[in-house]
């Protein structure tokens, strides 16, 4: 538990030191949300209809350019083999990966829904539940791309082949984070809206723990 | 599936089943077309001899693609990715004629081609997930993190399965949808066309295990080419 903390924090630290990841992808966002505010036009309500999806797809393109970075440090360094040759299990280091992952996924989540929220003109009474389901559908993706970054990390051309995979992998995730986040929007009872959370929780779960399961066997050898 | 180490030609059980598989072809054919016509649909719902067997079958390709990846990270036995990857091909052709007789069963009773009605769209994203599981195949060289990371998708992809079939059932209690659900008119079904109906399945199953063993065997052979 400890070394997945450790690990999660030292590649924290090495990437807040180094900043211009971080922010190319802030960019990438803020310019992604703006072209698509004015390709849809000035109408607000038409607006406020597209943003949970234009926000999920934002989120999602951004992201892939940070999965790769999880085990980009470790293939230049030389020092993923270190990791692997740690005695005990491997799956920590799949937890201490993904940690770091969603420690830097979710502020820039935030930030991006408050972009949104500007451009989009997103009301943001419900603010908790919303966070809730960026949490929940950030994890979600963000459990299949660790997993898959690192299954790659020795490919060349992982770049694009990440986002491939990737995106038809975590279709369900987008689209019932997509309507969980419309339903708050929209202003729908909890009722209502706590189904696609349910299903949210069962895609994080379940991926969750095949990819746990899976990284060990997929990494030796 | 395969035994033996080194094969040259199909064995006999392969033959078996693509024999009879082709032998009942024509029957089950004939069978669809002489089955008696739906009240609502009339002479359209024959479509259905075509479509649910590759649907069914495109599940059952993919589960097996599961299980032997399962097993291939396992025992890490190249025998066992072959049938994997072969299962996949099969049902990835299987479910592309699901979604295209679907199509063209949709233009005329619900008056469009494609609607994003749910068990369309899951069904779509795993078409695409198996597409990628090729595109993955297809782009890494190291023959060794081929076959894992083609493993470690027919895993996860399948995952996608019984969770959006939940998600189904979740839509439905939200959303009310105004398509026909398919799985639900078999249980009112006159047994004429039930018969029909299984006996598709049967012979689209036999040609399926026949298939599979064929393309294993066709994938160890390119393997052997490879090394040589």
């Amino acid at each position: 538990m400890k070394r997945v903390f450790l690990l999660a924090l030292r590649d924290l630290r090495l990437e807040v030191r180094d900043r211009a990841g971080l922010l190319s992808v802030l960019a990438f966002f803020a310019v992604m949300l703006f072209i698509m505010a004015l390709a849809l036009g000035p109408e607000e309500a038409a607006l406020r209809r597209a943003a949970p999806g234009v926000l999920w797809v934002a989120l999602a393109f951004g992201s892939t350019l940070l999965s790769t970075r999880a085990f980009a440090l470790e293939v230049e360094e030389g020092t993923l083999d270190d990791l692997l040759l740690t005695p005990g299990g491997k799956e920590w280091i799949y937890f201490g990966k993904l940690l770091f992952q969603m420690l830097l996924l979710l502020p820039l989540a935030l930030l991006s829904l408050f972009m949104a929220a500007g451009l989009f003109y997103l009301p943001l009474e419900r603010l908790l539940s919303l966070f809730l389901t960026l949490a929940l559908g950030v994890l979600g993706y963000a459990s299949v791309a660790t997993f898959y970054a690192g299954l790659l990390a020795r490919l060349r051309g992982r770049e694009v082949l990440l986002p491939l995979l990737l995106f038809s992998l975590v279709v369900p995730v987008v689209l019932s984070a997509v309507r969980a986040t419309l339903g708050l929007v929209e202003g729908l009872p909890l009722g209502e809206v706590a189904p696609w959370w349910q299903l949210l929780l069962v895609f994080d779960v379940v991926y969750l723990t095949a990819s746990a399961l899976l990284f060990p066997l997929v990494m030796e050898g | 599936m395969l035994k033996a180490a080194q094969p040259n030609q199909p064995d006999a059980l392969t033959w078996v089943f693509l024999g009879l598989g082709f032998l009942l072809l024509p029957i089950g054919l004939y069978l669809a077309l002489s089955a008696p016509p739906d009240v609502n649909q009339g002479y359209l719902v024959r479509i259905m001899y075509l479509h649910v067997p590759g649907a069914w079958l495109g599940y059952l390709a993919f589960f097996v693609t599961f299980l032997y990846s399962l097993l291939y990270l396992f025992r890490q036995d190249p025998r066992y990715d072959r049938v994997a990857s072969a299962s996949a091909e099969i049902g990835l052709v299987f479910m592309g004629l699901a979604l295209v007789t679907g199509m063209l069963w949709a233009r005329p009773t619900w008056g469009v081609y494609w609607t994003w009605e749910p068990r369309l769209t899951t069904t779509a994203i795993l078409f695409a997930v198996y597409v990628g599981y090729f595109l993955l195949r297809g782009a890494i060289e190291d023959p060794e993190l081929r076959r894992k990371a083609a493993a470690a998708v027919g895993i996860l992809g399948f995952i996608n399965v019984p969770i959006s079939y939940m998600s189904v059932k979740w839509w439905r209690s939200l959303h009310q949808t105004q398509s026909i659900d398919l799985t639900t008119g078999k249980i009112h079904m006159d047994p004429a066309m039930l018969q029909a109906l299984l006996f598709n399945l049967f012979v689209f199953t036999l040609l399926y295990l026949g298939f599979v063993r064929f393309r294993s065997l066709l994938a160890a052979m390119e393997a052997r080419k490879e090394e040589a």
